[in-house]
């Protein structure tokens, strides 16, 4: 291991570069501390794979996720944050700095922000690992295209089954929509949804669990799921995955605080049991999963992270 | 040495962004097959990158040699263009 001295030094290192991230390094560069950030993604996070974002205030009409993700990432590289496009393996602290381990190696920060949000969770369903991009996806935006004039699937109910529920409706002819209980979506999406249902574009299936997703000669035909507790199967072309989200928590499990389901616990100050480690955005433990509320977040944090540097200098530094 | 780039992508496809970007970073040129306007083009893709997805890049060397990289996959794009 390299000696501490030997080793690149930043003021902030924030992992991620989703909405929570970038907001964080706006504010943070504004004010002269030097940031940089890790994103082994897409800066913007799930924010910009989502195909249209209708709620973030000052948009009357809505702005498209890679839209919202791109302008928040120019805003930040502006005031000089730097983002690498890599991933952080692990921290390590060692008190007043913390060791990463990077994909460009060891480096140290005064203060890490972990802002990795969240990615979609997966079904665990038989078939579904086996035809991964062979019929079954969770990027509705990137691989819909694919799916002109067919028959799809969509898994889910919650507001992110039924936004790419009905932007897949551009591409295939007919949808089903199998929620394994009830939808649990906006009702301004309830409301959009009912529209498709109404031109026969999309079924919604309720009380519908998922059994195994059947493919013939290396492509998915179909879905065979259990409906109000029938057996029933479900004739598809492909089928796109939106089950809820799986926290980006395990690189840091041992060194900070989990909630049950993986989420980071961080105190009012957005901080986590470690000093000098915060947390912000949807990886944060009673986050609301969204976007204007991880920008919140982040500038919420990027000035905590100021307070929590001031206190830690040095009286001479002063 | 690279000969020429080519890049399979649809408008709303965020990872396609990124591989562009990081191609321009590189200094490199390619030329982008937009599956949004030319779908008839979708079966060259699936037929290169074996899925039903993009981003798919290929990278043909000067001896005409081909490699396909498929999705944003940066351990395998950045050796690639090298």
């Amino acid at each position: 291991m390299a000696n501490t001295t030997d080793l690149p030094k930043h003021d902030v290192i924030i992992v991620g570069a989703g909405p929570a991230a970038l907001s964080a390094a706006i504010y943070t560069t504004r004010e002269d501390i030097e940031t940089l950030l890790f994103e082994r993604g897409v800066p913007g996070g799930l924010a910009a794979i989502t195909d249209w974002v209708d709620n973030y205030p000052g948009f009357v009409d809505g702005v498209a996720g890679l839209e919202l993700a791109t302008a928040l990432q120019k805003q930040a590289e502006r005031f000089g944050a730097v983002i690498e496009l890599g991933e952080v393996f692990s921290i390590t602290d060692e008190g007043d700095w913390k060791r990463l381990d990077t994909t460009s190696g060891d480096m140290l920060a005064k203060v890490v922000l972990i802002a990795t949000g969240s990615d979609y969770k997966k079904t665990g369903a038989p078939g579904e690992q086996e035809y991964f991009a062979h019929g079954v996806h969770y990027c509705a935006t990137c691989d819909g295209a694919f799916y002109r004039d067919k028959r799809l699937v969509v898994i889910g109910g919650g507001n992110s089954a039924v936004q790419e529920a009905i932007f897949l409706t551009r591409f295939a002819t007919h949808i089903d929509l199998l929620v394994r209980s009830t939808i649990k979506a906006s009702d301004v999406l309830q409301t959009d949804l009912q529209k498709f249902i109404d031109e026969e574009k999309i079924t919604v299936h309720l009380n519908t669990t998922i059994d195994e997703i059947v493919g013939e000669d290396g492509s998915v035909v179909k879905v065979a799921a259990t409906k109000d507790g029938e057996p029933t199967d479900f004739p598809t072309d492909g089928v796109f995955v939106f089950v809820g989200l799986s926290p980006n928590s395990q690189f840091v499990k041992d060194l900070v605080e989990l909630d049950e389901i993986g989420l980071i616990i961080a105190d009012e100050n957005l901080m986590t049991k470690v000093p000098g480690i915060f947390a912000a955005g949807d990886i944060r433990s009673h986050a609301t999963m969204q976007i204007a509320s991880a920008t919140g977040e982040g500038a919420t944090a990027a000035l905590k992270i100021r307070e929590y540097l001031e206190g830690r200098k040095h009286p001479a530094q002063n | 040495m690279v000969k020429n780039i080519t890049i399979f992508t649809t408008n709303t496809c965020a990872y396609c962004v990124m591989v562009k970007r990081f191609l321009d970073t590189k200094n490199h040129t390619y030329d982008v097959v937009n599956l949004d306007e030319q779908p008839e083009r979708q079966a060259e893709a699936l037929a290169l990158s074996g899925a039903l997805t993009v981003p798919v890049t290929v990278v043909t060397k000067d001896d005409d040699t081909r490699e396909v990289i498929v999705g944003y996959n940066l351990s395998k794009l950045a050796p690639a263009i090298a």
